[in-house]
């Protein structure tokens, strides 16, 4: 029992020491991850350091990567740096090559460079400020974005990724490798463009494409619609086709029904007709046979019959005629007979009238003739009475003309020789008319005042007498209508007409 | 590093620093990187062999 007890013992005692052997080692034992480095610093670091070769105359600390050490507690420090890739969110506002503004985000994707002197390089400055080192990044990598925008057109920070590398290495790469950092990548995630500077870059393009987007879509609807259109002329034309083939086909369908229908009726039709046929044969033939019947019992006796009514009708028209011409002959030898007794008949009473009128002539001629003689004897008788007394009287006329004409020669000798004497005289004898028909122009005057008592009267007739020619005119008036009579004119124009006689 | 052949991931040409990536502790890193020499254009894609090495990250490289 008591060796089972103190194996026992001894057992647990072992254990335990080994235990915390294991302990003693898992406390002193590090391990370095892919993704980190250990900076150990202390005793014997130098020495002892396996990435320390190239830094013996360095600052003394040793560099583990990939691997574990032991590391005595208490005289040795491990720090850990993260190898990780870091980012760095960068917003900036810049001015490119072309002076035009824009706001850049972009993103920084760097990590601590994996040789040793970039560990080194990055443990001096970040190991305790791991987590500042994004801020730190982001300040002195603002700088080099503002300048390397500053050496791009928007048109190459678009489009020209090379170059944005390549200036992001020659600006920044040596100052960044200061830091112990390696510049993995920049990408620049958003530009704000206050001037609208991209926005127009893209537009002639844009409506470019939307122009051939649209030409080409118009092209291909048009191209569609007439396909469409075409593909529906088509179905119409097959419908079309189809239904005049249809129409020629049912038309031959009714046509042979119509047929088939008549088919009955036709025949019918023609077993009729053969029928008429016979019957209208039977009817002729019956006809004929009538017709010979009558010829015999009818038209022969009738025609016998006209023949003898004729025959004796031309008997009897011979004998009317016969008898016409005799009597014709009769009445125009009767009518000469008659016209013979009346032209001497005739004769006779016209030499009778011819010798009754001579001798009524012969006696009216000489009856006129002794009364034409008797007349003449009357007529002379009386012309020469007549002769004789036209020419006593005109003789007597001729010299009671002589005789006058010698009076008004003589009185007119005298009017020439003393006419103012002849004037007056006859003034006197006419004086009554002279004063009436002066005193017409006073006539109208109710009272005639005269200053210078009778001889004022005189002399306003003196006055009135001799004013001039009208007034002796129509003395002379006044005085020719009562001595017309005695004018010498008239009495030598009477004379001739007797001479004549 | 020098001998390593890598890759040109930034062109190189004068007054431009360029890009390579470079196989080195089992990965891949870039380095920044002149052209050995002046005025030689290395466009990217182009396979480099690193001249000279200068700590931390810059290598000059020529074109193989």
């Amino acid at each position: 029992m008591v060796s089972v007890d103190s194996l026992i013992l001894i057992a647990i005692i072992a254990g335990g020491a080994l235990l915390l052997l294991v302990i003693i080692f898992r406390l002193a034992w590090r391990v370095a991850e892919p993704n980190e480095a250990l900076i150990i610093s202390g005793f014997k670091t130098a020495k002892e350091g396996t990435g320390a070769v190239e830094l013996h105359d360095s600052l003394g600390f040793r560099i583990i990567t990939g691997k574990g050490t032991l590391v005595v507690p208490g005289v040795q420090t491990v720090r850990r740096l993260s190898l990780d890739l870091r980012q760095s969110d960068l917003a900036i506002d810049c001015v490119t090559h072309q002076g035009i503004p824009l706001g850049i985000k972009g993103v920084l994707i760097y990590k601590v460079g994996d040789d040793f002197s970039s560990i080194a390089n990055a443990a001096r400055r970040f190991l305790d400020q791991q987590n500042q080192m994004d801020q730190r990044v982001h300040n002195v990598f603002a700088g080099h974005l503002r300048a390397i925008v500053g050496n791009m057109t928007v048109e190459e920070m678009i489009r020209d990724r090379d170059k944005l590398t390549s200036l992001t290495r020659s600006s920044a790469g040596s100052e960044m490798e200061k830091l112990g950092l390696i510049v993995d990548s920049l990408q620049i995630q958003e530009i704000d463009d206050p001037t609208g500077y991209i926005s127009n870059l893209g537009r002639p393009h844009a409506a470019a494409v939307e122009r051939d987007a649209r030409i080409a879509q118009a092209q291909a609807d048009q191209a569609a619609t007439e396909a469409e259109q075409e593909a529906d002329a088509r179905k119409a034309e097959a419908r079309r086709n189809s239904a005049i083939s249809q129409a020629g086909f049912q038309a031959e369908v009714d046509r042979a029904a119509a047929t088939s229908q008549q088919a009955g009726p036709l025949a019918d039709a023609a077993a009729r007709q053969q029928v008429v046929v016979q019957e209208t044969k039977v009817a002729e033939l019956e006809g004929q046979r009538e017709e010979q019947r009558l010829q015999a019992t009818v038209r022969k006796p009738a025609d016998a019959k006209a023949y003898e009514q004729t025959t004796l009708a031309k008997g009897a028209r011979d004998a009317r005629i016969a008898a016409a011409e005799a009597q014709a002959k009769e009445v125009e030898l009767q009518a000469g007979a008659n016209a013979q007794r009346v032209k001497l008949e005739a004769g006779a009473d016209a030499e009778r009238v011819r010798v009754a009128a001579a001798a009524d002539a012969e006696h009216v001629r000489l009856s006129f003739a002794a009364q034409a003689d008797s007349v003449r004897a009357v007529g002379e008788a009386e012309a020469a009475a007549t002769q004789a007394k036209g020419l006593a009287e005109g003789e007597a006329v001729r010299a009671k003309g002589i005789a006058e004409a010698d009076s008004i020669k003589a009185r007119a000798d005298a009017l020439l020789q003393n006419q103012d004497a002849v004037i007056g005289q006859q003034l006197a004898e006419n004086w009554p008319a002279i004063v009436e028909a002066a005193a017409k122009p006073f006539g109208a005057i109710d009272q005639l005042i005269v200053l210078n008592g009778a001889q004022g009267v005189s002399e306003v007739l003196a006055q009135a007498l001799s004013q001039g020619v009208a007034g002796l005119q129509m003395a002379r008036t006044i005085l020719g209508k009562p001595s017309r009579p005695a004018n010498g004119q008239d009495a030598e124009e009477l004379p001739p007409p007797k001479g004549e006689v | 590093m020098v001998g390593k052949i890598g890759r040109v991931t930034g062109r190189i040409a004068p007054g431009l620093l360029g890009e390579v990536m470079i196989p080195v502790r089992g990965g891949t890193e870039a380095f920044h990187a002149y052209a050995a020499d002046e005025g030689d254009v290395i466009t990217t894609g182009t396979r480099i062999v690193v001249v000279e090495y200068h700590p931390p990250r810059t290598v000059v490289v020529s074109k193989m």
